[in-house]
């Protein structure tokens, strides 16, 4: 229906306004039509037309930027690790780690939200793996080991890029006087083994090129 | 801006390397500071010769820091809230696996205490727990009971205010008495800039000979802080004008067991910088001192 109606405002030009109207109520009747048990307003009322003012006034996708479409085999890429300058670091990593997970990551949440605050931009913020230790004792009586208690340690990072270098003692003396008890501050460079260690380990792939490894010699 | 500063800004920044921790228990009175910054031993000269001499001779000071060892006491509103948020977890928290394991066990009990009591109708484990939860708790009790917390504050350590383990609850700064033109004053160890080496050097070696030996950890290659002072009008030359005076951080890592009593240093908090230091100089010192 609507192809017919296109062509036929194309080829009478000056009855097109009276044509899209008739249109317009030819589409709302038919579409009253089809749907007889719609109760109120049929949904072919809510047309914006496009000669009114307020044509195309609740769009809003075409201000996002343009993203590129996202293939699904897409491997996880690393970030530019940023070189340091004369005047900023480059890319510093903030580990905070500790038995108790809520102080980590407040602390964690504080080291981020200061940095936001003080203008310090954050590359990533991500969580490693929890390490787990058992805390074995000795018997009192006899000789076996039993498990006294089972220590949680969580690590959280921040990842600053480009600290500016007068900043910085200032930025580290704030987060070293908000320390709070039981939570060890480590501050590093990012290296490209900080970021493998995030991944898992794949052992069959792995096994199947040590295999092709062994077949090529 | 002077030389030094320029000197600084054209070497490439450091590796950086720190890592704080407050767990460890066997150093009292010290948090684990270690840092390690590769210098490159080679510092460029200048490019160009001097054109015009500054007028200002260059110091560089050292702000030592004693990090705070234990918590802070907390204010009667933080108390309250802390009352207020405990007793909201409490009863909004379910039971944890000791609490329910108490639980059964006393169910347990009090079903063998029962007159018609059958144990081959137990249902859950064929041999019974030989440590009950029950008593578990109370050998912990027991190990509570044996530790004894060292006392917060002492007052005798308290009032000397050269010990390093006065007022553990707060952040502490070293002032030395040094010898400034005729008089001896207190302040900031500072040591007079010397050709070839840039300002973060001079502030370590400001540290350096000072007699005892503090390990520090500096937080950054830029300076926190100036001071500028003119001589009096009599003692102004051509060439000399007055000092310029640049402060660096850095955080106490570790002291030598060595340190003489005697020596000309003090351990003080923010709000007593003003019964040693001048106006002046407090005025710029304040600003850079965080208590927090």
């Amino acid at each position: 229906m609507n192809p017919v109606i296109r062509k036929l405002q194309v080829s009478l030009a000056q009855h097109s306004l009276l044509l899209t109207q008739t249109s317009a109520f030819l589409n709302r009747a038919s579409a009253s039509i089809q749907h007889p048990l719609c109760g109120g307003v049929a949904p072919g009322n809510e047309r914006h037309y496009r000669s009114m003012p307020t044509h195309g006034i609740g769009r809003w996708r075409h201000l996002l930027p343009k993203e590129a479409p996202k293939k699904k085999k897409d491997k996880h890429q690393m970030k530019q690790i940023a070189a340091a300058t004369n005047t900023e670091y480059g890319t510093l990593n903030v580990k905070v780690s500790g038995y108790d997970m809520t102080v980590v990551e407040h602390y964690s949440q504080y080291i981020h939200n200061l940095c936001n605050r003080l203008g310090i931009k954050v590359a990533e913020s991500y969580a490693l793996p929890t390490k787990t230790t058992e805390v074995m004792l000795m018997q009192e009586q006899g000789t076996k080991m039993y498990v006294d208690a089972v220590l949680k340690t969580h690590e959280r990072i921040v990842q600053l890029s480009h600290l500016n270098a007068a900043l910085c003692p200032t930025f580290m003396d704030v987060i070293l006087k908000n320390q709070p008890e039981g939570i060890e501050l480590c501050i590093k460079e990012h290296t490209a083994a900080d970021y493998q260690v995030r991944f898992k380990a794949r052992p069959e792939l792995e096994g199947l090129i040590a295999q092709m490894g062994q077949k090529d010699h | 801006m002077a030389a030094p500063c320029s000197r600084m800004a054209s070497r490439p920044l450091l590796q950086f390397l720190y890592s704080f921790g407050r767990t460890g228990a066997g150093n009292t009175g010290f948090r684990r500071v270690s840092g390690s910054s590769a210098h490159r031993a080679a510092v460029q000269g200048r490019s160009k010769a001097d054109s015009a001499a500054s007028p200002w001779s260059l110091m560089a000071a050292v702000c030592l820091q004693r990090l705070p060892v234990i918590s802070a006491d907390r204010s009667p509103v933080e108390q309250q809230f802390t009352q207020l948020m405990y007793q909201m977890e409490l009863e909004k928290s379910l039971l944890s696996d000791h609490e329910l394991r108490l639980l059964e066990d006393a169910e347990r009990m009090s079903r063998r205490q029962a007159d018609d009591y059958d144990s081959d109708e137990e249902e859950d484990r064929g041999d019974q727990e030989i440590v009950l939860a029950q008593d578990l708790e109370d050998s912990w009790e027991q190990r509570l009971k044996s530790f004894q917390p060292a006392p917060r504050v002492r007052a005798d350590v308290q009032r000397n205010l050269a010990s390093l383990d006065r007022c553990l609850d707060d952040s502490l700064v070293l002032l030395a008495e040094q010898q400034v033109g005729t008089e001896k004053m207190w302040l900031l160890p500072q040591t007079q800039w010397q050709e070839g080496e840039n300002l973060r050097q001079t502030a370590e070696r400001a540290l350096a000979s000072l007699p005892a030996g503090f390990k520090a950890t500096f937080l950054g290659n830029t300076p926190c802080g100036v001071y500028k002072y003119k001589l009096p009008k009599a003692a102004r030359t051509e060439s000399l004008v007055g000092t310029k005076l640049f402060f660096f951080k850095a955080i106490l890592s570790g002291s030598s067991p060595s340190a003489p009593s005697d020596a000309p240093f003090l351990w003080v908090r923010k709000s007593e910088l003003q019964d040693y230091l001048k106006p002046a100089y407090l005025e710029k010192v304040n600003r850079f001192i965080l208590n927090l």
